[in-house]
């Protein structure tokens, strides 16, 4: 579906995406993970063709590059920061993205609808965007994102700000747009957010893409050793082990465990394996 | 007091480093003040350079000597024509004022006695200001003649010689004034005699006659004088309006919409094109309603409809163009509005719509052309009271047209997705 190759941009001296290359499957969701700076928003960017890579390729769907008007509207984005206009009420905003995008007639009306209906905005359209929790502005965020039914949707820190039960509500739309095929790139900081919701994950960081698999799979080759962290009558004991519970169960034998836990290696993990844990600018 | 200090330093500190909004709060007002002081600075030093035309209908060697007098005077810059393209020109903006020798002017000039010398200025309705002015500049020039003619007793002896002669000649002057004039002259021609070296200074003449005449077609009068500041007072509309509308892009830009509107297959011309609609729209309905009240509360009755449609059509084009090519210049909304007015002020200063051009200095005047409030001025009183006729709207609307459309294109070029 979405296919970089060897993408690179500078900004003066600045590499920010450097050699990149990617392939990302029809209907999976991937997460694009990377600290501050990595080269997250500038790839996305040039994906969607707001910025022109210095060199390298960017292919969609197999049609061409987003330079192309009839290859960018097959994508959807819900950019990190709302971009709705907030004295317009839901509807308005988003039917007039679905024109912007071509629609009209009866289809645009239908595309409309289901797009509010989707995020659950369908009892306050007629409202104000201004009016709307930040929550709400985040569903109708991502209404005008897929109103068109786009192929390729990247959503930039869409959960940015929102309480749970919105971004419990925005996962679901997610997982319920990759059952109907749809491709989704999504940026985050939140670690479980990718953990739960992505196919696949690439770390980047100053431009380079250093791991793309599978959460298990990634968890497996960079996360590291699980922690037990055992509380007897002896005193605390941390252990760093690959095989929990095997150094439980010599716990046990050897003294009376008052409590337990084991911290599994999580996407986390990974992700502070791979990019260190400096801070970053 | 350390929290005042401390937020008075984190603003200075900010303005410093809005580069945009640093040039308007230190090196546009230097830029500014310094024009006015110009502006203000030929104005006390009262008109130079009115432009006007002279027509000579007398055609003696003594009107042709005025014409170069008025020619040799920094007051005046002037250009020679007949009636009829002399009246045209004042009409079409192009000549403030038209001076007017009639025949007989060279010999009432050069008589002691009789009628006085006659002139006659057709004025600009809308540049009365210049009227005192000018009317000051001929009253002097004309003096100057009464003046020369005592102070050189040879012109004075010939003068009187052939004023001598037509009296004599006379068959219907009176017995007793002939015999006072035949008796008071050559007693005036000893006395001039007598008189020391460079004669004497002034004298007591007939004061010359300066007539105000019409120029204007005669379905073109300004019936009020709102007539004639609602045109501009209606360019300041369409200019705030549209000084409104800069700063959209910016929005645009700043609340992320315009990355949507980048998803979508629409160009960058198709953006700016729209935006510039809506604020064409917005302009031509303000336009619309002030020349609505000016018609029902001032009595404002344009000469031609759809002339005035033109000329509003052309302004807010004008203004539209230019705003949308200011537009993508703002990197914040603040610098885009700054930006915005401050242009749209300094046309209006150098086109005219603040202070007569008149008053300004020379280089300012030269560079007024420009201005497409100049234009701006000029299509909207065509359309309200100079009566312009479709050949002559071409002009400005052609200017203002071709205006808004190289800004919207530089605009259109200067666009960039990103920030």
């Amino acid at each position: 579906m979405l296919h970089l190759k060897n993408l690179r941009k500078k900004f003066g001296d600045n590499v920010a995406v450097d050699h990149l290359s990617l392939d990302i499957h029809k209907g999976e969701i991937f997460g694009l993970l990377g600290p501050n700076g990595a080269g997250k928003t500038t790839t996305v960017n040039m994906t969607v063709g707001l910025l022109k890579p210095d060199g390298g390729g960017i292919t969609i769907n197999g049609e061409g590059s987003p330079e192309d008007p009839k290859v960018r509207c097959r994508i959807g984005v819900a950019t990190q920061a709302l971009a709705i206009y907030e004295e317009m009420s839901g509807e308005e905003n988003v039917r007039f993205f679905a024109t912007m995008q071509g629609l009209g007639g009866a289809l645009r009306k239908e595309r409309v609808a289901w797009a509010l209906d989707f995020v659950g905005l369908t009892d306050r359209r007629r409202d104000k965007a201004s009016q709307y929790s930040g929550g709400m502005k985040r569903r109708l965020n991502l209404a005008i994102a897929i109103v068109h039914k786009p192929a390729l949707l990247l959503l930039d820190e869409p959960t940015v700000g929102v309480d749970p039960q919105s971004r419990n509500a925005i996962f679901e739309n997610i997982l319920t747009l990759r059952e109907q095929g749809a491709t989704v790139v999504y940026t985050t900081h939140y670690m479980e957010e990718a953990q739960r919701l992505c196919d696949r994950v690439g770390i980047i960081d100053h431009g380079k893409m250093l791991a793309l698999d599978t959460v298990d799979a990634l968890i497996e080759a960079h996360g590291g050793e699980s922690r037990v962290i055992a509380k007897r009558a002896e005193g605390n004991v941390e252990i760093s082990t690959s095989d929990p519970l095997g150094e439980l169960q010599k716990l046990q034998a050897t003294s009376t465990l008052q409590t337990f836990r084991v911290e599994w290696p999580d996407l986390e993990h990974v992700f502070l394996n791979l990019t260190g844990r400096s801070l970053r600018d | 007091m350390q929290q005042l200090l401390a937020l008075t330093a984190k603003d200075l500190r900010m303005l410093a480093r809005d580069k945009v909004g640093f040039f308007f709060a230190f090196i546009f007002p230097i830029l500014y003040s310094s024009l006015f002081g110009s502006i203000m600075g030929g104005l006390r030093s009262a008109s130079k350079g009115i432009d006007v035309v002279v027509v000579d209908e007398d055609k003696t060697k003594d009107s042709e000597k005025f014409i170069v007098e008025l020619e040799g005077l920094e007051e005046l810059k002037v250009a020679r024509a007949d009636k009829a393209d002399a009246q045209d020109m004042v009409r079409l903006g192009k000549k403030r004022a038209m001076i007017l020798l009639p025949e007989g002017f060279g010999r009432a000039r050069r008589q002691m006695f009789g009628n006085p010398p006659h002139v006659e200025i057709g004025l600009d309705p809308s540049r009365l200001a210049e009227s005192g002015i000018l009317q000051g500049v001929l009253t002097a020039q004309l003096y100057k003649g009464v003046q020369r003619m005592f102070s050189d007793s040879a012109a004075m002896d010939k003068q009187i010689d052939e004023s001598l002669q037509e009296i004599r000649a006379s068959k219907d002057m009176d017995p007793a004034t002939k015999m006072t004039l035949t008796t008071f002259l050559p007693g005036l021609k000893t006395f001039m005699r007598s008189l020391p070296e460079g004669g004497m200074q002034g004298g007591g003449f007939p004061q010359p006659k300066i007539e105000q005449v019409d120029i204007m077609r005669s379905e073109s009068h300004p019936t009020n004088s709102y007539q004639i500041s609602f045109p501009q007072g209606c360019i300041w509309g369409i200019m705030g309006c549209a000084a409104g509308f800069g700063i959209t892009l910016v929005v645009e830009r700043t609340h992320g919409t315009l990355v949507r509107l980048r998803m979508a297959p629409v160009g960058r011309a198709q953006i700016l094109a729209g935006k510039g609609l809506a604020c064409l729209i917005t302009t031509l309905a303000v336009a619309t309603l002030l020349f609505t009240v000016a018609a029902f509360v001032f009595e404002v009755r344009p000469s031609s409809y759809p002339m005035l449609i033109v000329a509003m059509f052309c302004v807010a084009l004008c203004f539209v163009g230019i705003m949308m090519f200011l537009s993508v210049m703002g990197k914040t909304e603040q610098s885009a509005g700054g930006i915005g007015w401050a242009i749209l002020v300094l046309m209006a200063m150098i086109g005219g719509g603040m202070i007569p051009l008149a008053f300004m200095p020379e280089w300012l005047q030269s560079i007024s052309d420009i201005s497409p409030v100049k234009w701006s001025i000029l299509a909207m009183e065509g359309a309200v009271w100079r009566n312009f006729s479709p050949a002559e709207m071409v002009t400005p609307c052609a200017v203002l047209v071709g205006i808004g459309v190289l800004s919207f294109c530089i605009g259109l070029k200067a666009f960039k997705w990103e920030s």
